[in-house]
């Protein structure tokens, strides 16, 4: 496995290299490196978008849940992305409308400056995403790292993995800025995909059916067949709650804003949202089986046994080695372009000269990088739970957001601070501070459900005066 | 006579009773998993038409979208 894995890294850092350079030479000005021209077509669109979102959490997360919480993690993931695209097309427009009426989209909090007529609109917005997004992409690099140490003991430890991932990320994002990414994106999102669907088709191929691999499954433990599972974890509430984070995914979370920002036109943008909801379709299709191969052949194994076993010692060593490169890849594009889009932020609230802007914006994604190496070095193995909790807390401020694209006159700032105090309030519950149940409701949905009702509140009396 | 700004409308309403759908016990029926269609699981089937029904209704929201009116006149696209 070895010389497939070398010959499959040379390639696929060749693919980067060339990326790199081409962005390069293809970048004329601060605003080119940090926006990529703003002329994003459909395919690059739908792959770049597509590898964003999806990361370690899909190809090692999710076998994992499908594995011990059954098919609940279906709804769990694939309607709430299948809503998700819809809601680009919807959101996406009104973000276009909204940022052109403002002049040029820099970041979301940019824009929510402008729109509230508050810098602490900006600054909530990027402590909020700051919070939130820095442990997930710690938990990128460590789930890959600790991935990578496993399968190869004697080449690195899981801090060396850790700082190569990083440093690898950083060196083309700082090098070639978001057209580098999302050249990097493109190549990322093909490998992810073809690697996910040759593992799928590999594990109903051994039990020789769908029907049969569903029988297996059956005899095994038949609460995995349906809701909650054999955990309980997939009640109503849950899903509902989970629904509603994921689907406000392009609303809040930066790396997807910026890219619907500089979508060539609506037409592309359109194209794009359902190219992804395809993509997205087919990749979490994929682990279906291979979560149901190891409910049956790893049930009581640990979640790191189960996928070594599933996605390397069981497959070929060419198929294992492609794994290998499409973990690393689906960790690298999602966390550079987090990381990138974090540093995009900050820029949007910064003034000054050009020069100085950019110096500041490139050493904050270094730091933003380094902050997340330490976090991953010291981060939990769960990965789609924390990954749900990121999405969660950068959820809440999903109400926030829409109000201030949405409505014309510039929202109240009781808006500003009732989102503030969420952030902390779900904050603490993350820590063990705040119960995470208020009487019968999750504490998330319970926030959400106020932070939309004070928005609209806030905004229809503001409209009608 | 419908408008483009119906027609979306009416998109974004079977979205939304998609996804009530997808949490109505029809397909979170806790502890069932019958009937069965090619061996897949009630939840997972029922999951899976109403996944791929999202995404064709992206497909056909983007097709009616009124923003397909204002992309004939860049001016309105937004485009920034």
């Amino acid at each position: 496995m070895l010389s497939w894995f070398l010959l499959l890294v040379s390639i696929y850092a060749a693919g980067l290299v060339a990326a790199t350079i081409g962005a390069r030479q293809q970048t004329q000005s601060a605003d080119d490196f940090m926006t990529a021209g703003r002329d994003l077509g459909i395919l690059l669109g739908s792959l770049t978008v597509a590898a964003t979102l999806f990361s370690t959490f899909t190809l090692l997360g999710m076998p994992d849940f499908f594995r011990t919480h059954g098919v609940g993690a279906w709804i769990f993931l694939a309607v709430s992305d299948g809503a998700l695209a819809f809601t680009i097309i919807w959101f996406g427009v009104h973000l276009r409308r909204r940022a052109a009426a403002e002049g040029s989209f820099n970041g979301l909090a940019g824009l929510m400056r402008s729109c509230f007529g508050s810098r602490w609109a900006g600054l909530v917005y990027l402590a909020g995403v700051f919070v939130f997004l820095i442990p997930y992409v710690a938990v990128q690099i460590r789930g890959v790292s600790i991935f990578m140490n496993a399968i190869f003991p004697e080449a690195l430890p899981v801090w060396g993995w850790a700082t190569l991932l990083v440093a690898v990320m950083l060196t083309y994002s700082e090098l070639g800025g978001l057209k580098a990414i999302i050249y990097a994106d493109a190549i990322q999102g093909m490998i992810l995909l073809a690697a996910t669907v040759t593992v799928a088709y590999g594990c109903i191929a051994n039990f020789g059916g769908i029907t049969e691999l569903f029988d297996q499954v059956e005899a095994r433990n038949t609460a995995l067949l349906s809701v909650p599972g054999p955990a309980g974890l997939f009640t109503t509430q849950f899903l509902l709650a989970s629904f509603i984070v994921i689907v406000l995914v392009p609303v809040t979370q930066p790396q997807i804003s910026i890219r619907l920002a500089i979508m060539r036109n609506f037409g592309a943008m359109r194209r794009m949202a359902v190219l992804l909801g395809l993509f997205a379709m087919f990749v979490i299709l994929a682990t279906v089986p291979i979560g149901f191969y190891g409910a049956v052949h790893y049930a009581d194994s640990s979640a790191a046994e189960f996928l070594v076993g599933t996605l390397i010692t069981d497959q070929a060593p060419l198929v294992a080695a492609a794994v290998a490169i499409g973990l690393i890849a689906a960790a690298i594009s999602t966390a550079d372009s987090q990381l990138f889009a974090l540093g995009a932020e900050l820029r949007s609230l910064m003034a000054g000269d050009e020069q100085t802007v950019m110096r500041r914006t490139r050493l904050s994604i270094f730091c933003f990088a380094a902050a997340s190496w330490a976090v991953a070095l010291m981060s939990s193995d769960q990965l789609v739970l924390l990954a749900r909790v990121s999405f969660a807390g950068t959820a809440l401020m999903g109400p926030f957001i829409l109000a201030g694209i949405l409505t014309r006159r510039a929202p109240g700032v009781e808006i500003i601070v009732i989102t503030a105090i969420a952030l902390v309030v779900f904050l603490a519950s993350v820590l063990g501070a705040f119960p995470q149940m208020i009487g019968p409701l999750r504490l998330d949905l319970l926030l959400l459900i106020t932070l939309g009702s004070v928005a609209i509140v806030s905004s229809v009396r503001r409209g009608s005066r | 006579m419908f408008t483009r700004n119906a027609f979306w409308k009416f998109c974004c309403g079977i979205v939304i009773g998609l996804a009530a759908l997808a949490f109505s016990p029809l397909v979170l029926a806790p502890g069932r998993h019958t009937p069965e269609l090619f061996g897949m699981p009630r939840t997972l089937w029922l999951g899976i038409l109403l996944a791929f029904a999202l995404v064709a209704m992206t497909l056909i929201g983007g097709i009616v979208h009124p923003a397909n009116d204002a992309q004939r006149d860049p001016s309105r696209d937004g485009n920034c």
